[in-house]
């Protein structure tokens, strides 16, 4: 497979309209030739907006299709506090990996999907409880 | 064994970019031909009966359609993540979106249908009409060429036509961008507004003009073809039976059409497609009135009645479909189709049988017709859930039977057999339709749907 190009307009461009399709503020890429951040104004992960305003815990789901992972190891374990902006995984497309942020501050308690996993649009991910 | 014996399939995986029962039709085929399916969905599509039997199932979007059936990078970014190396668009959303067609082969994936040129071709009527008339299928009397600004010079256009004329967006379709002319004084101001419409439309002012057929059947042709230069015609159909341009039953053959009037315009539909390159299924629109043939537009994509034909040329035009993408040359010749008794199928639409407003809800109980020379597509079951956000078509009763007066009582049986409860249907008013003497005596036009509902409502 070739590499992608991040510095080429379109490919940025094509990369802008995935992800404000697909509702996502933003992305980082790393790779050899240098790293790419894109941020989308307005957008938001897509969070259950009924659980915002009740006791039950929010779901954290997919704003978009692609491969769920962990930001890292020590993610894996829970419970733990996490805030509103922290990343709690991502979704990746090939080398693109879009950050799911918790959006809300509160106690990570479930993980409700496998990393590795090919998870859709609206696929729920994570469930985090209001901190008492 | 394997159904492509000679040849290293080009994809072994197959996403359907489409819903309903189109999408459960086309994974037919495609488990049928022994390929893996990817099935998509929005989000209130989440518990469609064609995600479970599809091998992998992936919710690209919400309920709007342009964020998630006509999102071409999410269809794409479907097709990358899982794998899939072709897309099959079924109709309607992005199937003749030409646009959509070059984006998945410049992603090196296989659209299932023809060329982006081809389909660009078609969706410009001026262009089609020329192309038609260049491999000699009939047209309607008119320019092949866009409406000069000078009115003077389209006054002439007309009266060299002669009224009533009917003034078309190049770039529009479905009955949309379109108005009738009577008279010369009326033609000023039908000439701004369909302008103004089709720029808002269709993003382009451009108009043409036709003679307007006063009477006219709508006939189609059934063209298959590989990408090697072979073409065949599959035989006609009948789709007169419509209400607001929208075809509500169809049948094959069109009754009462002479094999030596239909045949030579049948091999000029198939001569077209060889001259402009085509590939894979497409249809050919006439008018038909008083023995004459007149070419509307081509259809470069599976339509929804293709079960008629299929059940009379006795040919899978879905796998057929398929075998053209992959790159497999037609196994059959023009002599080899054969089209054999009378077809119909009645589109089940949730909807008002009266009012023909859309119905949305839970269905609570279903019985669908069953036995010889009955076919049923349908995505639906009883707990489905009719959202409202897309086509009310929730199944297509289709007959098969050696008349057309047996199809029409194997028909009229069918839909005695089937029942939907929980939400409203057109049932009832399909019914009504195949007791309809003068419907049952074949060869009605486009009009005669609306005037019998007109008479309908007077009490």
């Amino acid at each position: 497979m070739s590499e992608i190009d991040f510095s080429d307009p379109k490919t940025i461009a094509f990369l802008t309209e995935v992800l404000t399709a697909a509702g996502v503020d933003g992305l980082e890429i790393s790779s050899a030739s240098g790293k790419l951040r894109i941020v989308v104004s307005g957008g938001e992960n897509h969070v259950s907006q009924a659980a915002r305003a009740s006791s039950k815990p929010a779901v954290i789901n997919a704003p978009m299709a692609g491969i769920f992972q962990l930001r890292d190891s020590a993610s894996a374990d829970l419970p733990h506090s996490v805030a509103a902006a922290d990343v709690l995984g991502f979704l990746r497309v090939g080398h693109v990996l879009v950050p799911l942020k918790a959006g809300h501050s509160g106690v990570l308690s479930r993980r409700l999907i496998e990393p590795g996993t090919l998870v859709g649009f609206g696929d729920a991910l994570f469930e985090i409880e209001a901190q008492s | 064994m394997s159904p492509f014996p000679d040849h290293k399939p080009l994809f072994d995986t197959v996403l359907i970019a489409n819903r309903g029962e189109i999408a459960t039709r086309v994974q037919r085929a495609c488990r049928d031909l022994g390929l893996k399916t990817v099935a998509v969905c929005s989000e209130p599509d989440r518990d469609a009966s064609y995600g479970k039997s599809a091998d992998v199932f992936l919710c690209i979007g919400p309920s709007s359609a342009s964020k998630s059936y006509l999102n071409k990078d999410a269809i794409l970014l479907a097709a990358r993540l899982t794998g899939a190396g072709a897309i099959h668009p079924g109709y309607g959303f992005l199937s003749e979106n030409a646009a959509f067609a070059e984006a998945i082969e410049t992603a090196g994936l296989v659209f299932i249908g023809p060329t982006a040129a081809s389909i660009a071709t078609m969706g410009d009527k001026i262009a089609a009409k020329r192309a038609m008339i260049a491999a000699g299928v009939p047209c309607v009397p008119g320019p092949d060429t866009a409406l000069p600004d000078d009115q003077s010079l389209v006054e002439q256009i007309a009266l060299d036509i002669g009224y009533p004329v009917i003034i078309k967006a190049t770039g529009g379709g479905g009955g949309r961008g379109m108005r009738v002319v009577t008279e010369p004084a009326r033609l000023q101001d039908a000439l701004a507004l369909t302008r103004e419409e089709a720029r808002q439309a269709f993003g382009s002012p451009a108009l043409y003009m036709e003679k307007f057929l006063q009477h006219p059947r709508h006939i189609e042709i059934q063209v298959l073809c590989d990408a090697h230069g072979n073409a065949v015609w599959l035989g006609h159909r009948d789709c007169s039976m419509q209400r607001r341009h929208q075809k509500v039953v169809e049948e094959a053959p069109a009754p009462g059409i002479a094999p030596e009037i239909i045949g030579p315009v049948g091999e000029a539909c198939v001569e077209a497609c060889r001259q402009i390159g085509y590939r894979g299924v497409g249809t050919f629109e006439f008018l038909y009135e008083n023995g004459a043939f007149y070419f509307i537009e081509m259809n470069t994509r599976l339509q929804v009645e293709h079960p008629v034909t299929e059940l009379t040329a006795g040919i899978d035009i879905v796998q057929q479909q398929i075998k053209a993408a992959q790159g497999i040359p037609l196994e059959l010749t023009q002599q080899q189709v054969t089209c054999k008794g009378h077809s119909f199928e009645c589109r089940i639409n949730a909807e008002d049988p009266e009012t023909f407003m859309s119905s949305a809800g839970v269905i609570t109980g279903l019985e669908l017709p069953e036995g010889e020379g009955i076919r049923v597509d349908t995505h639906i079951h009883a707990g489905y859930k009719v959202s409202p956000y897309y086509d009310s078509l929730i199944a297509k009763v289709i007959v098969h039977a050696p008349t057309r007066t047996e199809a029409l009582a194997r028909m009229r049986q069918a839909l005695a057999d089937t029942r939907v409860d929980g939400i409203s249907t057109n049932i009832s008013f399909l019914r009504a339709l195949f007791d309809d003497a003068a419907f049952a005596k074949g060869e009605t036009d486009i009009h005669y749907l609306e005037q019998w509902l007109k008479q309908r409502a007077t009490p």
